[in-house]
């Protein structure tokens, strides 16, 4: 069973509320749930829909065809008929005027039952989901137990409201609905399901983050990515946590380095267009070795791009911007899970070596909800690197050069210690020099880390069979739709596999040369037009791809798609 | 207490003969030991330019930055640990060019800093170009006549004044005392505080002269002037002509950014651990 409900309707006619709803019920009830969020960047109007794909086995991704729409507008009703699956259903308040009724159509009084039964048109949501259920013939008791669950802080009376609401329309729609819908629930014996976790990457990021002792957030909201900020600042009376919304990116990053030069862990969160703004500091992190941690949620760009869209086209960009030559490490999760021990990865790494890290996401991975198992944040360790012993030393080295290029770090405010940084080169004691013996040292200090980085970051995972005819290179979000890609090929018999790449810089490359002379055919499969990670991987190894699959239209590849893609190219 | 020896710096100084930033790190080195804290306990925060070399000549913690950053990593260093006595030393070209927007964001915030603007109206470290407080006519190789500079300088009282600082003061290299007791009190101000310092680029500006200042530049406090009054500071900030006045415009007390942030009350952020066990509550709350 793998089924996807839409609901869809302009901005501002609570999408989310319904599609919340809808998700929640079927987490409840022991299913896989993933939303896509699909919206535009607007706060009125427009045509925005949640995604809802619903399974009794794990889902990775979402997918292209839908077979349940519950559309709020007559735009939403015809926009979306050709995504609806054969014997799909699309449900409408009676009030939208359309008469091109076909079979798969179903006009119902939401808002009349709503504020008949309920007392209020905002009971919509439940008359939509009692119509909805009914059209799958899931059993009411357990539209009930998670319409109980839902409300019941709000009392009783709410929970009694919203479920007779429900019931209504759950009970007119099955005595009145004559269509036939392909999928029928009736006899699932599901849930309930607890402790589970119904979010998306970017919550997964922020909970990380605090839960890696994070002290210090300055961010300029950017979509896709102000979540976390927001999400940060709403625990930071709670948690202790430092929050500034700062008048600029630039301004936001500058006060992360002065926060982190200090003694806090600091965290900064964007996408590419305040990145851009960003890159100067960036620069001053990596010659003061001041750690720092950058979120970006990467939309198409380039400029204002498409802000509410997704797209991985900032990978080369982050890898080399700012002018000089200096250590720095890309993490680019690949769901909700991998998210929260990327955060808390991010922080170790940024101590460990005092270099930028910076973790790409993208407004897919921001956006998108899954149900996962709940974190444990007491577990996580933290690694605050190198730190000088306590007492005075009047001879302290913020930059002493080390073996390993690492020096131990002191704070200002620390007794008897001076804490000199400079953006200029500079002498081991952090003043300014002009010496190009010591330009080389301090040039070598910086790039002795790159090796142990190396050792310290992950290697990348293969996905399905060790060997392969074919190899999908992959990374960051586009890790599901082509992890389900492959399986279902594997299951048409193709001897396909994946590579995956959540650590994508510096790269690690033996897994790499290994699969390139094993495998066939290399296929990039990525989400954007110039296969930026195929490039840094000749740029690293020499070694080119086979074949390029790019996407750039702002919408997140399904796994349909990739097979596609495949079959098209004559490749599977 | 803090000896002078322990201020000497670790670096040659490499202004200019007769550079008006000598008359600033003089005046810095008596404020720091007349505010009678430990040496740890200071932070300078500079930009770059002329002026924001000073940090390297006086021996305290520093963090030099980039052109016009100066502000942004003084907050959040001050933020993660308000017992630091945060100092700013910046430039015209500096902080009123290129780090404007953060100078006037910083004072509506009334974040604890105190910024001292050396301020010569040139671009002297990238040989004499106008700075953003150049006068209208000064020539140079970006700026040639006529006009010259063709538009105003820049009025940082002014603008300090109407952004919502709430200590704002002007100095002058060659008046050692007066800026050695506005240093001081800017550093002990809780709030925003801006000490604009005038001082003559020997090298490249031939009107801002040591005899220009000398003959125009009166004392406010000797005048008499009422600090509290934020219009009278505002009408005297636009005074700039044969009289130029030195001293205290404005002060007043209004509560100051890190007492609206989420701070620990009996800690600093740069010591503070979360509490594991509140956020993982957090986590639950979330589970369905």
């Amino acid at each position: 069973m793998d089924f996807t409900i839409n609901t869809g309707g302009q901005a501002g006619q609570g999408i989310d509320t319904i599609g919340d709803l809808i998700s929640q019920v079927f987490v409840k009830t022991g299913f896989y749930v993933h939303v896509l969020k699909d919206f535009e960047s607007r706060i009125r109007g427009g045509y925005n829909s949640n995604q809802i794909r619903v399974s009794d086995s794990p889902v990775y991704a979402a997918s292209d065809k839908v077979d349940l729409i519950i559309a709020m507008t007559k735009d939403a009703i015809v926009e979306q008929r050709s995504r609806l699956t054969e014997g799909g259903v699309i449900i409408f308040d009676e009030g939208i005027e359309f008469d091109e009724l076909e079979s798969c159509h179903l006009s119902t009084p939401l808002e009349k039952t709503a504020k008949e039964v309920g007392g209020s048109t905002r009971m919509t949501n439940a008359a939509a989901l009692g119509a909805a259920l009914a059209v799958l013939q899931f059993p009411f008791k357990l539209v009930e137990n998670a319409l109980t669950d839902k409300f019941e802080r709000k009392g009783k009376k709410v929970v009694a409201s919203n479920v007779a609401v429900a019931k209504a329309l759950y009970d007119l729609t099955t005595e009145q609905f004559s269509g036939t819908c392909s999928q029928n629930l009736s006899s699932i014996k599901k849930g309930p399901s607890k402790d589970l976790l119904f979010i998306n990457g970017n919550r997964a990021l922020a909970l990380g983050a605090m839960a890696s002792n994070l002290k210090w957030i300055s961010a300029y909201p950017m979509s896709p990515s102000t979540q976390v900020f927001q999400d940060i600042v709403s625990q930071a009376y709670k948690l202790n946590i430092g929050t500034l919304q700062a008048e600029d990116e630039l301004s936001a990053i500058t006060m992360g380095l002065g926060a982190s030069f200090a003694g806090a862990r600091a965290f900064v969160t964007t996408s590419g267009g305040g990145f851009s703004l960003m890159v100067e500091a960036l620069g001053l992190a990596a010659i003061t070795e001041t750690p720092i941690v950058i979120y970006n949620a990467q939309r198409p760009g380039p400029a204002t791009g498409l802000p509410t869209r997704t797209e991985q086209s900032d990978l080369l960009f982050m890898a080399h911007a700012s002018q000089g030559e200096f250590p720095r490490i890309l993490l680019a999760p690949k769901d909700p899970v991998e998210g929260f021990e990327v955060a808390t990865r991010a922080f170790n790494l940024a101590d460990k070596f005092q270099v930028p890290v910076m973790i790409l996401g993208d407004q897919y991975y921001a956006d998108s909800m899954m149900n996962i198992p709940r974190f444990d944040v007491t577990g996580v360790s933290m690694d605050r690197g190198l730190i000088a012993a306590d007492g005075p030393d009047p001879e302290y080295l913020r930059y002493k050069l080390t073996k390993d290029g690492v020096s131990p770090r002191a704070f200002p405010g620390d007794a008897g210690k001076t804490v000199v940084h400079s953006g200029n080169v500079h002498l081991e004691s952090g003043h300014i020099t002009e010496n190009p013996d010591l330009r080389n040292a301090m040039v070598e200090k910086l790039m002795k880390k790159v090796p142990h980085i190396l050792k310290t970051l992950n290697p990348p995972t293969i996905y399905g069979t060790k060997i392969a005819d074919i190899t999908l290179l992959t990374w960051g979000s586009t890790w599901g739709s082509v992890y389900e890609a492959v399986n279902l090929l594997n299951a048409e018999g193709v001897s396909i596999n994946q590579l995956h790449f959540c650590d994508v810089y510096p790269l690690r490359t033996s897994t790499l040369k290994t699969v390139f002379k094993k495998a066939k055919k290399i296929v990039a499969v990525e989400q954007n037009a110039t296969s930026q990670f195929a490039r840094l991987v000749r740029m690293e190894t020499g070694l080119g791809v086979d074949y390029h699959i790019n996407k750039y239209d702002g919408r997140q590849m399904t796994a349909r798609w990739v097979m596609t893609q495949l079959k098209e190219a004559g490749m599977v | 207490m803090i000896t002078v020896e322990e201020l000497e710096g670790k670096q040659a100084i490499t202004w200019c003969t007769g550079c008006g930033n000598f008359g600033i790190l003089a005046a810095l080195k008596k404020a720091v030991i007349e505010l009678g804290v430990p040496r740890h306990e200071i932070l300078l925060v500079s930009g770059i330019g002329c002026s924001s070399k000073a940090p390297h000549y006086i021996n305290l913690n520093m963090f030099h930055t980039l052109h016009g950053r100066a502000i942004p990593v003084a907050t959040g260093a001050h933020l993660v640990n308000p017992d630091l006595k945060v100092i700013v030393n910046t430039g015209d070209g500096d902080g009123l060019g290129e780090g404007f927007s953060h100078y006037i964001h910083a004072a509506r915030r009334n974040v604890n800093l105190a910024v001292f603007i050396h301020n010569n109206g040139v671009m002297g470290l990238t040989k004499g170009q106008f700075s953003p407080a150049a006068q209208r006519g000064y020539v140079s190789n970006t700026s040639p006549p006529p006009p010259g500079a063709p538009m105003w300088p820049i009025n940082p009282v002014a603008l300090a004044i109407a952004g919502g600082a709430t200590y704002v003061a002007r100095g002058f290299s060659g008046n050692q005392k007066d800026l050695v007791t506005l240093m001081v009190e800017a550093v002990q101000h809780r709030g925003f505080a801006v000490v604009d310092i005038l001082q003559p680029c020997v090298t490249w500006n031939r009107k801002l002269t040591w005899k220009f200042y000398n003959e125009r530049a009166y004392s406010l406090q000797e005048e008499g002037h009422d600090t509290t009054n934020k219009m009278l500071a505002l009408e005297k900030s636009f005074e700039f002509g044969d009289r130029i006045p030195v001293g205290l415009f404005y002060r007043s007390e209004l509560p100051d950014l890190a007492s609206g942030l989420a701070l620990p009350k009996d800690s600093r952020l740069r010591d503070h651990e979360t509490d594991r066990a509140l956020l993982q509550q957090v986590v639950n709350d979330l589970t369905l």
